[in-house]
């Protein structure tokens, strides 16, 4: 057990870290690169930047956009704070970081990650409830958009248990081997499924208005590529 | 040239014969992803399509159909679905590994229709947390469609005249016969306004170059009468030009090849006449066409003015003199998507009305987050499909009018205008009328005495450069402040909450 936890906790760990970082910022590479591509290419070098800026900024905090379906909005927006947060600020989490690599920052207090953790738990089983009641999300769903709501939830519930061994049925070794083993699989995903809008997120509503901004003689190419040039209408 | 009906739509006959369908949209595809910039969005999207469905409420014919397919997500991924297969670097591993899916002639037909389902309004596009533009997944896909010959008869025979035809203009109107328009537009304006004002003609060096939906000449008198009207009024340097006198611009709705082709030709025209800007009349779509005109010709083309935008500076310059009297019917405004939807012009057209009209109200939602008319995208252009915009794809709009309870519909643009009469018919509104927002201003404009001298002389062909006002009833009005008397009607307010 302890050979699984400690390949789980090491190589695994740090090849998946490196597996999702890269990846991201290959993904975040690719997207700037062809961002300024298409700038370069665009005849009408005018973007409305202000505009871009408030739409990107009022989704980064979508209070305003909750709506009508804001139970649904409610409970992602809780579900994102949760998976944000706790990873990063709980206390264990930081002391590894400092006991690994000798960095350190500020932890939430115990008593608000286990809050934001149980949040997250409960916000992912309605994710997948609301996905699967609401007429319009479960004729788009995919096999993979009720999974992974249903896989981040692993590492949270078993951290939950990790940190609460008296609401633990299980041994904790074990326990802490679903854990770190799922987290590890879970920075694997991130950058090969729809997760990587961790990064491209801010981006999005950008590349939006630039896809509008063409080529100025993009149309004749394409006919002279097609063999359709001076062909009548 | 009846063609067996294969689509919600009339096609051309040729259109239905073409062989290797899906060999030849991939070819196509290819060949616009990389003269083009599409890619970077479609990528965007492929990667990080949520599927939350948000946007699904946020579209006038989900709402009204509550089918699946109207999903506007659902109808991007159709697209999405070939990009990510023959397109992405994973896709054909992808393929290999869960079985792949294959583009069929079958699947051509299916898109086919889905996209000639959305108007591009691109509403939807607000509410989707990852910004996601399925107006523009639409304009692509009709784009890759037209390749293949998938493209509504309407549409396509209105671009051959206009492109390859002998009057450029899409609804092939020769240049006598507008002239002669023109001459019974002048006389009209005689008769009720005791008004002399001339549709001037090749007018070098022209300040405006005037490009309405020529549809017009044809069907919206008023629009174009309050058109002059502004113009004459306001002693404006503006020109119709004989070669080319027709803002629409189709390629806008189904392919960016025609779009540049168009776009060129209408800039070709200003400098023919050796006219300064580019002065678009009441056209939602003209107007967007319009504005890509840097995205063509780059940063040296022509400034584009919206006609509603001329008429609001001169208001607030003072120099648009309005008659004290006020419009009494009860007054709402569509705004057309083409103009509103990113915010470009949305005020103007408000501040004009509340300032002629004693009875302005809004309908809810608006602005930005106005619902289409249901005839956007190009769609009114299609008789064929009247029932279904007038149906599912108008309902909501129809319900938002009727709420309202006026008893005028402004809409400043051509095709708006044409849905939301066949609207009004088709949903027992027959007393709403529809009409453009020139239309109103002419009522209300001061020409000065009763003469025909308010802004006179210098129509007649060598028009004053410097585009001052010369009206000599100045005193008559105290010019209707648009800003001033902005008294907003029953349901004045800011954007309403959407849906
Ligand atoms: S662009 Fe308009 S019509 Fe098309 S899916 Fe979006 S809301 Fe519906
Ligand atoms: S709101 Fe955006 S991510 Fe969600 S279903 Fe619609 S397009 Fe897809």
């Amino acid at each position: 057990m302890s050979t699984w936890l400690h390949l789980a906790r090491g190589p695994l760990f740090w090849t998946a870290l490196a597996f999702m970082v890269l990846g991201l910022v290959r993904q975040l590479g690719l997207t700037l690169w062809e961002t300024a591509r298409v700038y370069r290419r665009a005849g009408d070098k005018d973007l409305p930047v202000g505009r871009v800026v408030r739409e990107t900024g009022s989704w980064l905090v979508p209070v305003r956009h909750f709506g009508k379906r804001w139970p649904y909005s409610l409970t992602t927006f809780v579900f994102h704070v949760g998976v944000i947060l706790v990873p990063l600020l709980l206390a264990g989490h930081v002391e590894l970081w400092r006991a690994g690599l000798g960095i350190s920052w500020p932890a939430l207090p115990n008593v608000v990650s286990t809050t934001l953790t149980l949040l997250v738990i409960a916000a992912a089983l309605a994710l997948v409830l609301e996905r699967a009641i609401a007429r319009a999300s479960r004729a788009l769903g995919r096999f993979s958009d009720y999974s992974l709501p249903l896989f981040i939830a692993v590492p949270f519930v078993s951290g939950l248990l990790v940190m609460h061994p008296t609401w633990n049925p299980f041994a904790t070794d074990p326990t802490l081997l679903v854990h770190v083993l799922s987290a590890d699989v879970l920075l694997f995903l991130v950058p090969l499924t729809k997760l990587s809008h961790m990064i491209l997120f801010p981006l999005t509503q950008l590349v939006s208005e630039m896809a509008w901004h063409f080529p100025p003689d993009a149309g004749s190419r394409v006919a002279e590529t097609l063999g359709k040039e001076g062909e009548p209408i | 040239m009846a063609t067996p009906k294969r689509y919600a739509y009339h096609v051309e006959a040729a259109a239905l014969e073409l062989s290797d369908r899906p060999r030849r949209f991939l070819e196509a595809f290819a060949a616009i992803l990389r003269h083009g910039s599409y890619n970077l969005a479609l990528d965007t999207y492929a990667r990080m399509s949520a599927k939350c469905g948000r946007c699904a409420a946020s579209c006038q014919l989900y709402e009204a159909t509550g089918d699946p397919q109207d999903i506007p997500c659902h109808r991007s991924e159709l697209l999405l679905r070939v990009y990510r297969r023959y397109f992405m670097q994973s896709g054909p591993l992808k393929a290999r590994i869960f079985g792949g899916f294959t583009l069929t002639d079958e699947y051509i037909d299916e898109m086919a229709d889905a996209y000639y389902r959305c108007t591009a309004c691109r509403r939807c596009k607000a509410t989707c947390p990852l910004g996601m533009d399925h107006g523009l997944v639409t304009h692509l896909a009709r784009w890759v469609l037209a390749e293949v010959g998938v493209i509504p008869r309407a549409l396509v025979v209105s671009v051959r005249e206009q492109l390859d035809g002998k009057t450029h203009n899409t609804s092939a109107i020769p240049l006598p016969a507008l002239k002669d328009t023109c001459e019974f537009l002048s006389e009209e304006l005689h008769d009720i306004y005791s008004v002399d004002i001339e549709y001037p003609f090749d007018v070098e060096g022209s300040e405006y170059v005037f490009f309405p939906a020529v549809s017009d000449y044809l069907m919206e008198a008023d629009t174009l009468m309050g058109n002059a009207a502004v113009m004459h009024a306001t002693g404006a340097s503006w020109t119709i030009g004989s070669h080319n006198y027709d803002g629409i611009n189709y390629g806008l709705f189904y392919s960016d090849r025609v779009m540049e082709r168009i776009v060129h030709q209408l800039v070709d025209e200003v400098g023919r006449v050796k006219g300064r800007k580019v002065l678009v009349g009441e056209c939602g779509h003209a107007t967007r066409s319009a504005w890509h005109i840097p995205t063509f010709i780059g940063p040296d083309g022509p400034p584009v003015v919206h006609c509603i935008q001329y008429a609001h500076q001169m208001l607030e310059l003072g120099k648009l003199k309005l008659k004290p009297e006020k419009i009494p019917e009860s007054v709402t405004y569509h705004d057309p998507c083409n103009i509103a939807r990113v915010g470009r012009i949305t005020e103007e057209p408000r501040e004009i009305l509340k300032a002629i009209c004693s009875d302005y109200r809004e309908m809810t939602p608006n602005r930005t987050k106005n619902y289409c008319c249901g005839g956007g995208g190009g769609t009114v252009s299609i008789d064929e499909i009247r029932a279904f915009r007038t149906g599912p794809l108008g309902m909501r709009k129809a319900d938002q009018i009727r709420d309202t309870g006026a008893e005028i519909v402004v809409s400043p643009c051509a095709n708006c205008k044409k849905q939301l009469r066949e609207l009004c018919q088709d949903n027992g509104m027959e007393e709403v009328q529809v009409m453009g927002l020139h239309d109103l201003l002419l009522k209300v404009i001061d020409f000065g005495t009763d003469g025909g001298n308010g802004a006179g002389e210098a129509q007649e062909g060598d028009v004053d450069e410097e585009s001052e006002p010369t009206a000599t009833g100045a005193a008559s009005s105290g010019g209707v402040g648009v800003t001033a008397s902005a008294q907003s009607g029953a349901a004045g307010g800011p954007d309403g909450e959407e849906g």
